[in-house]
């Protein structure tokens, strides 16, 4: 090239000035400008676990390429959207309490409700299975007895005027949540909380002031025998005084209290057994729940004794309240514990209760409601279930998949340049074509991305029709240019424009095919499956119309000139 | 300029008339096109594994054991191991289990008809029967009854499968298990977004071409294309179902291309006669089908050896789809547009 220029002075002064124009086209540069954007989006700031994604990219991948399983919950009728999207919300609640499982519960429609999740062992599977169907076990305890539970719960009065967020004064929000007790619960409840607060001051207008006892509530608790070590125990216990907004632990918890509410047998392990303390827990559960810090001398010493030990792994919270699903301390107020009569006898029944706190912003205020709602609630589910359907892929198979439908992509990608090469016999043309080919898939692998879902079978499917009609585009924008260019004299302009028509055309009714399908996906069971295609091939089209097809037909016209002035 | 078409181009139209009553007779009349199991409730599972699998061999040991109903098993060999695609609808014992939770569930309000029903499907199940204190506990306990033994059921399928075909620990076992209104409601959707895009597609080429009888020929071109999809399912017995129903709507997508390229050189274009435009456009739209139709090759290979179905049937149905859209578009539409054009000129 360099002695071409030397010879021939005027071509190469051409050759410049067609460089720069190259990269002052506006076409060209939002090509550019978006590959760039679209790799970072991709590639920059890979922070995340590496599992589930692809490589070391923020390429998520879905269920068909990672395993896992999906359950589509069929509710025995048709509910309002907002009843549905709450029970939505039990069913999360009741399968991942934490919130720390890679579970997405997802509302379809009026009557079915899509879980997904990575887990696939059909023991885990049952178990998720059972919790979905089954009654959460909802418990209020107090002194170690219990004062109610979520079945004697009548309903939370979700409609009453006392029901949620009010302002109580500057950088403080008053939340109130109502509900009703059954009978049987309403006189246990009495009995249970009677003169349970005590006068231990008195305010300025001469007012007594009460300090009341708490209630610990507990969700799913399991029936076991519990065994923490003395260090595990020691962490909890300051874990607890020192209090967690977060997790609804008050300041200055007591342990002692937790585990008398618990009302199940806790041994804090010293060395050895008590075989007394043991053999009375026998009687009651063959279950037992061991700290992971304990070695498994511990174990095998349960396991003699005939207990099934599960060894449960400490995880942020303070060990023994994620053990026991513990999940709120509400104090008693002196408003329902009768401190003004003398006898039970004259008791009065409180069946409509309220339960308050306080919270420094309006939406703290309205989060913590929700979540003691939802807890109360989690009881029974509004709406029974009436079946699960279950597909499982097995995590082998998501692997071995992975590479071969990569393997795949990249196949096709060769064996369409290679066709596009055979055709036009000039790898001036040929190269564009797959260079733009490229760009697309990256383009929309960083769309992918950024609306944060993963890809699955159907977006790779969504892949294959951006890559299919993309390169169909390219060879129309081709053969216009190269066709007209050799007859007629027409502007550059001109020669585009036929092909533009044909590429929107054809980009509309891509759109107007998967239209529909994004729009129905939430509102028939099944379309979501097709969701990811749909809005992949729509924004393909999309991507297609706007930023790669006019980059290419300015490529391909400065070509084609090239070629022609040289002709 | 060449032209391919010639002044007999009409008779061409007789090779894409008898293409489709075959298709036509292929889709409704025999093999038929199935629906799967996503679209009509039912169960699937796939079996992979290194050993040999034999058809004959699997249905004769699920019939010895078990009682399926609609039982379809079909094998696959590949270079990297073998399959097999078990499906049945239910079995009766859990058909009868779920009626019994139906009524249960219709007598809610009524304890004790609610609870009898509950027990009776418990106790149906190998179970005990128990005293409720309400009939909602009642279903609850036999709602896990019926989870519990389907569980059980497929693991003891998968046992005895195992044990019987040698199996041992190298397998892989697949499920699926749709419930019947599931599938309905699934199948109500996918009709309905059909004929939604259906329709948009007819405003998007009414609009973009604003001339009756070349749009109605691009829509019956996509008709076309989409009746050889179904050929093609019918022929190699892929099943409509959410898997293969991307591949159907892709072959519109693709359809459409060629004929709007064809329709809009055709129309708009002064240069050459109607027939050398049109001969320009086959070499345009045969390149543009081409490179789909070797990538499509590539995939079927790769996805059927290694056997991937859902790629192997998105890309078959593509494949008989865009065979059918070359069929189409320069044997249907070219000749029907060369045709609209000569009319107007006189």
């Amino acid at each position: 090239m360099v002695n071409e220029c030397s010879n021939i002075t005027v071509v190469c002064r051409e050759e410049e000035k067609m460089n720069t124009k190259f990269l002052k086209n506006w076409r060209i540069l939002l090509l550019v400008i978006s590959l760039l954007l679209a790799f970072g989006v991709i590639l920059i700031n890979t922070t995340h676990d590496e599992t589930g994604y692809l490589g070391n990219t923020n390429i998520k991948l879905g269920l068909d390429f990672e395993g896992g399983t999906l359950l589509q919950i069929e509710l025995q009728n048709e509910v309002s959207s907002e009843e549905i999207t709450r029970i939505a919300s039990i069913i999360s609640q009741r399968i991942d309490p934490s919130g720390l499982k890679d579970y997405t519960v997802t509302p379809i429609g009026n009557q079915f409700i899509v879980l997904q999740m990575s887990e696939t062992d059909p023991v885990e599977l049952e178990k998720v299975e059972t919790r979905i169907r089954q009654q959460g076990k909802f418990e209020a305890n107090l002194n170690g007895e219990i004062v109610f539970t979520g079945d004697e719960i009548r309903k939370v009065l979700r409609g009453d005027n006392s029901f949620g967020v009010y302002k109580a004064g500057t950088n403080s929000f008053e939340w109130s949540l109502p509900f009703v007790l059954n009978e049987q619960a309403t006189i246990r409840f009495t009995e249970k909380t009677f003169h349970k607060c005590s006068a231990t001051s008195f305010s300025a207008s001469g007012q007594p002031i009460y300090e009341c006892e708490k209630t610990t509530f507990f969700l799913d608790k399991p029936e076991a025998l519990i065994v923490t070590s003395e260090d595990q125990y020691a962490i909890d216990e300051a874990m607890l005084y020192n209090g967690d907004t977060f997790l609804n632990i008050p300041a200055q918890t007591d342990i002692t209290q937790v585990i008398e509410d618990s009302r199940l047998d806790v041994i804090v392990y010293n060395g050895v057994f008590d075989e007394n303390v043991l053999a009375s827990a026998l009687l009651k559960t063959n279950k037992a729940i061991v700290s992971s810090d304990l070695n498994n001398s511990v174990v095998l010493a349960l396991q003699e004794k005939g207990f099934e030990v599960t060894k449960f792994n400490f995880d942020t919270q303070p060990w023994i309240w994620d053990v026991f699903n513990a999940q709120q301390i509400i104090s008693l107020t002196e408003g329902i514990t009768n401190e003004d009569v003398a006898d039970i006898s004259q008791a009065k029944q409180f069946s409509n209760l309220r339960i308050s706190g306080r919270r420094e912003n309006a939406q703290d205020a309205s989060s913590s409601l929700n979540e003691l709602a939802i807890l109360l609630e989690s009881g029974s589910l509004p709406t029974p279930v009436k079946s699960i359907s279950k597909e499982t892929i097995s995590p082998s198979l998501g692997e071995s998949f992975k590479s071969l439908v990569i393997m795949m992509g990249i196949l096709a990608f060769i064996v369409v340049g290679a066709v596009v090469a055979i055709r036009y016999k000039n790898w001036r043309i040929a190269i564009p074509i797959f260079i733009i080919g490229g760009s697309e898939v990256i383009l929309n692998l960083g769309f992918i991305v950024l609306t944060q879902r993963p890809l699955d079978l159907a977006a790779f499917a969504g892949l294959i029709a951006v890559i299919g009609t993309g390169v169909d585009s390219e060879i129309v924008i081709t053969d216009e240019i190269m066709a007209k260019s050799k007859k007629v004299k027409e502007s550059l302009l001109s020669r585009a424009k036929a092909a533009l028509f044909i590429i929107m055309t054809s980009a509309f009714t891509m759109i107007a095919v998967m239209l529909p399908i994004t729009m129905f996906a939430r509102a028939y069971p099944g379309i979501d499956k097709l969701y990811g295609f749909a809005v992949v091939a729509m924004m393909g089209a999309l991507i297609g119309v706007f930023i790669t097809r006019p980059a290419f037909t300015k490529i391909i016209e400065m070509i084609v000139d090239k070629i022609e002035k040289k002709e | 300029m060449d032209d391919y078409f010639g002044k007999d181009y009409k008779k061409f139209l007789i090779v894409p008339a008898i293409l489709a009553i075959i298709l036509l007779f292929l889709v409704f009349v025999a093999p038929g096109v199935s629906s799967g199991i996503d679209l009509t409730g039912g169960n699937v599972i796939i079996v992979r594994t290194a050993h040999e699998l034999n058809k004959e061999q699997i249905e004769t040991v699920l019939n010895e054991n078990f009682d399926l109903e609609e039982l379809n098993v079909s094998t696959i060999a590949s270079p990297t191991g073998y399959g097999a695609w078990i499906e049945y609808s239910k079995n009766p014992l859990s058909a009868q289990a779920e009626d019994l939770l139906s009524k249960a569930e219709s007598t809610l309000d009524d304890d004790t008809t609610s609870i009898a029903f509950s027990n009776e499907l418990i106790v149906l199940l190998g179970g005990e029967e128990k005293t409720f204190s309400n009939s909602k506990l009642a279903l609850l306990d036999a709602q896990d009854a019926l989870a519990n033994y389907k569980e059980e059921f497929s693991l003891k399928l998968q046992n005895i499968l195992v044990e019987n075909l040698d199996l041992g620990t190298d397998v892989e076992f697949q499920k699926k298990e749709i419930s019947k209104t599931l599938g309905e409601a699934s199948f109500g959707g996918m009709a309905f977004i059909a004929l939604i895009g259906f329709v948009l597609i007819v405003l998007v080429i009414f609009i973009a071409f604003r001339q009756v009888v070349p749009s109605a020929a691009i829509i019956g071109a996509m008709i076309f294309d989409i009746l050889a999809g179904l050929g093609g399912m019918a022929l190699l017995n892929i099943p409509l179902s959410l898997t293969t129903m991307p591949a159907l709507l892709l072959l519109i997508g693709y359809s459409v291309d060629t004929d709007i390229m064809l329709t809009s050189r055709l129309l708009k274009e002064r240069s050459g006669t109607p027939g050398e435009r049109a001969t320009v456009s086959m070499k345009t739209g045969l390149t543009m089908t081409g490179t789909t139709l070797a990538a499509l090759l590539a995939m079927i290979i790769v996805s059927y050896f290694y056997q991937i179905e859902v790629i192997y049937y998105i890309s078959a149905i593509l494949l008989f789809g865009l065979v059918g859209d070359v069929v189409s578009t320069w044997l249907m539409n070219a000749p029907i547009l060369l045709w609209f054009v000569e009319r107007k000129k006189k």
